[in-house]
């Protein structure tokens, strides 16, 4: 357990701490102080976008933006938790690449299945993929973003064979309730997100309010504490992993969904962008702290951004300068917010 | 276990295991050698160079390969390892700095201080030497912020360096409209840093050996080699990242150090970008971070050299073995597929060999309680 040395001697976790003053005191609240910042933020981008561009308040440009917002928050609530356990994973842009071609190539164009089942072997493979991350940093006991760096250039292999040098074109319109168009909304919110929302939902009240939720939380505090307190520690790495995976199968039906063309850098730094999101919303890189709340804001905010910059005319590789203040801005505010409470 | 590629560690590991642990000279030869194999990254990472070499020429000489797998292209193949060494080591330095310490920056500090250095050599028209330097500070004053950030102000390293990699990033594609430099000075760079020469003396009997290995790599091996191993600073580097807490006690300025090897892998990533502006021959805004980037390969060497993520383990000879296989390694590939499969297949080996050797880390942790 060397590779917990240089962590525990950081910031102590902040969530279940021994205290008989109540349930209140254990958790912290369900509003961070981190996420009324994020929202306050998106909230006065939103404003300022709203005042500047008139054309950023309408359906045809809020649309797009919670769409692609979704894959992002979706494989975010799985990096949240990989994060909490104190693992990080960083085969989620190769792993989005496997799942797409195979969705768009092998069951869409080449075989014309339907959505159920496109849906059902995108979202196996992505969970075969994150079982074997999960396998090898759980029971292989080797730190996880070495794992994770040598199974993405794995996947990547694995997804560029099978887009054999070319691109996925002719991608038939199954996927449509799920992507971009008239079909793929309810009430004219994208399903995409909508589907985020639920799924962020019931993860964020998993991890709050179970036991199994919780021990995610221990094992990222002291992993060896947490074992002797009787959390089956492996397993709960192994499902950290799973999930998302799964979740990354499911991310790549939205992206297929997005076109009907599917280019070979599918997925390419979608890994970044997802621990950026992750990271922004509060979620403690050393592990045992964090909330999926914050990531999907996190994710909300990146792409506010970015839609941002396009729609302000600016060039659209500045929104990477933003997205990068972003992150220090909002870790050093979580820094010294942590030292605050250290001093009291 | 097939005894004749097993020659070399058998000379040179049971010395080195004898002379540092006196009491285990009673196991036994074949025991020894599979303790030298997974404790010591050079000797497993010797063999296997052997192995791949070996493993390419009976292909080429069976004919399997699209060219000959001779010296003549095993030398010129070394063009590709000058700027996978030199950030290699820049990771090293910062790995070893321990508290999680990564550089996931430096591919975006070479794009940035290329357009650096194609603006003043390309347009300014400044003297080489003064274009060199000023591109070097500038990757030194990228890499010190990511150094402040992480020692001052207590940033995870990760998190700091992919905040600098956005930026930096970012800006090297705005600063000039995402067009690259390739002016007259800039595309003749391609002959003085990036080609085959001959070496004196010797050179009728070796093949040539691309310019950029003696210009750039060598002169950066043995200046940091010199600093980790023969300077003050050097063994401060190692005592932080073994334990930093110790070394605040025995008043090792424990942030400045770490912040300089910050600073330091930002100076290497300067160096490296004048590299690929020659071997491009051409001032490119994406240079380091098209595709996989260069940030990932360059940890993928430092991990596989034997370098331990958790800091204050790892050496300047792991790096150059690791550099080695994979340079040589990939150019056989190159040879044995055709088209795009070849690169493909690269992925495929450097991500099996990444996980291998990831495996066999924790294997030889717990099995003989340290890897060297």
């Amino acid at each position: 357990m060397s590779i917990d040395v240089a962590q525990r001697d950081q910031t102590p976790p902040s969530g279940p701490e021994p205290t008989t003053k109540g349930r209140h005191r254990v958790l912290s609240p369900p509003v961070t102080g981190q996420e009324l910042v994020l929202i306050g933020v998106i909230a006065v981008l939103w404003a300022i976008l709203a005042f500047t561009t008139p054309a950023f308040f309408t359906p045809s440009s809020i649309q797009p933006l919670v769409a692609s917002v979704a894959p992002i928050a979706l494989i975010g609530i799985g990096m949240t938790v990989v994060i909490i356990t104190g693992g990080i994973d960083v085969s989620v842009g190769a792993a989005i690449a496997v799942c797409s071609v195979i969705t768009a190539k092998l069951v869409l164009v080449q075989a014309g299945q339907s959505l159920p089942v496109a849906l059902i072997i995108s979202v196996i493979v992505g969970g075969l993929l994150g079982l074997l991350n999960g396998v090898l940093i759980a029971y292989g006991r080797v730190h996880a973003i070495i794992i994770t760096f040598g199974t993405a250039n794995i996947f990547l292999w694995i997804a560029l064979k099978i887009f054999n040098s070319t691109t996925v074109n002719n991608i038939p319109d199954t996927l449509a309730p799920l992507g971009n168009g008239a079909p793929g909304r309810t009430f004219g919110v994208p399903n995409s997100f909508l589907i985020t929302v639920v799924l962020a939902a019931i993860a964020w009240y998993y991890l709050r309010h179970t036991a199994g939720g919780r021990h995610f939380f221990a094992i990222g505090g002291d992993q060896l504490a947490a074992q002797l307190a009787g959390v089956k520690v492996r397993q709960r790495i192994l499902a950290a992993y799973l999930l998302t995976g799964l979740l990354v199968g499911l991310a790549s039906t939205f992206v297929v969904a997005q076109g009907s063309n599917l280019g070979q850098n599918v997925g390419n730094g979608k890994e970044l962008a997802v621990i950026a999101a992750v990271v922004i919303g509060g979620t403690s890189i050393t592990g045992g702290r964090g909330s999926v709340l914050g990531t999907v804001l996190g994710a909300l905010l990146v792409q506010t951004v970015a839609s941002g910059v396009t729609q302000l005319g600016w060039r659209s590789e500045l929104s990477d300068l933003f997205v990068g203040v972003a992150i220090i801005i909002a870790v050093g505010a979580d820094l010294l917010r942590e030292r605050a409470r250290r001093k009291r | 276990m097939t005894v004749p590629t097993l020659s070399e560690p058998e000379a040179t590991a049971p010395d080195k295991r004898s002379g540092a642990r006196g009491p285990e000279r009673a196991e036994s030869l074949p025991a020894r050698v599979i303790r030298a194999l997974l404790t010591q990254r050079i000797v497993l990472l010797a063999v296997l160079i052997v192995l791949v070499v070996v493993y390419f020429m009976v292909l080429g000489a069976n004919g399997y390969l699209t060219a000959a797998y001779d010296f003549d292209y095993m030398s010129a193949a070394l063009i590709n390892a000058v700027p996978l060494a030199m950030l290699g080591f820049a990771e090293l330095i910062v790995i070893l700095s321990g508290r999680g310490g990564i550089d996931l920056s430096v591919g975006a500090i070479v794009s940035l201080a290329g357009m650096i250095f194609g603006f003043a050599y390309g347009q300014w028209g400044w003297p080489l030497w003064l274009s060199i330097l000023i591109t070097v500070i500038v990757g030194g004053v990228l890499g010190l912020i990511n150094g402040i950030l992480v020692a001052y102000i207590g940033f995870p390293a990760l998190i700091a360096t992919l905040a600098t990699y956005y930026a930096y990033k970012s800006l090297a594609v705005v600063i000039n409209n995402q067009r690259p430099i390739s002016t007259r000075p800039i595309q003749d760079l391609y002959d003085s840093t990036a080609r085959s020469v001959q070496l004196p003396v010797i050179g009728a009997w070796i093949p040539d050996v691309p310019k950029g290995i003696f210009l750039f790599l060598l002169p950066t091996m043995i200046v940091v080699w010199l600093l980790l191993a023969r300077t003050t600073y050097g063994r401060r580097v190692y005592a932080i990242g073994t334990n930093d807490v110790a070394a605040r006690w025995s008043a090792i300025g424990v942030r400045a150090t770490r912040a300089g090897a910050y600073m330091i892998s930002g100076l290497i990533s300067g160096l490296v970008a004048v590299v690929t502006v020659g071997q491009f021959a051409s001032a490119r805004p994406d240079a380091g971070v098209s595709g996989n980037g260069m940030a990932l390969p360059a940890i993928t060497i430092a991990v596989l050299g034997g370098v331990a993520i958790t800091g204050g383990i790892g050496r300047v000879s792991g790096i150059v073995l690791a550099t080695v296989l994979i340079v040589w390694m990939n150019a056989g590939i190159r040879l044995a597929f055709e088209g795009n499969a070849g690169p493909q297949n690269q992925l495929l080996a450097l991500g099996l060999l990444l996980v291998f050797a990831a495996l066999l880390n924790g294997f030889a942790l717990r099995r003989y309680g340290g890897a060297g």
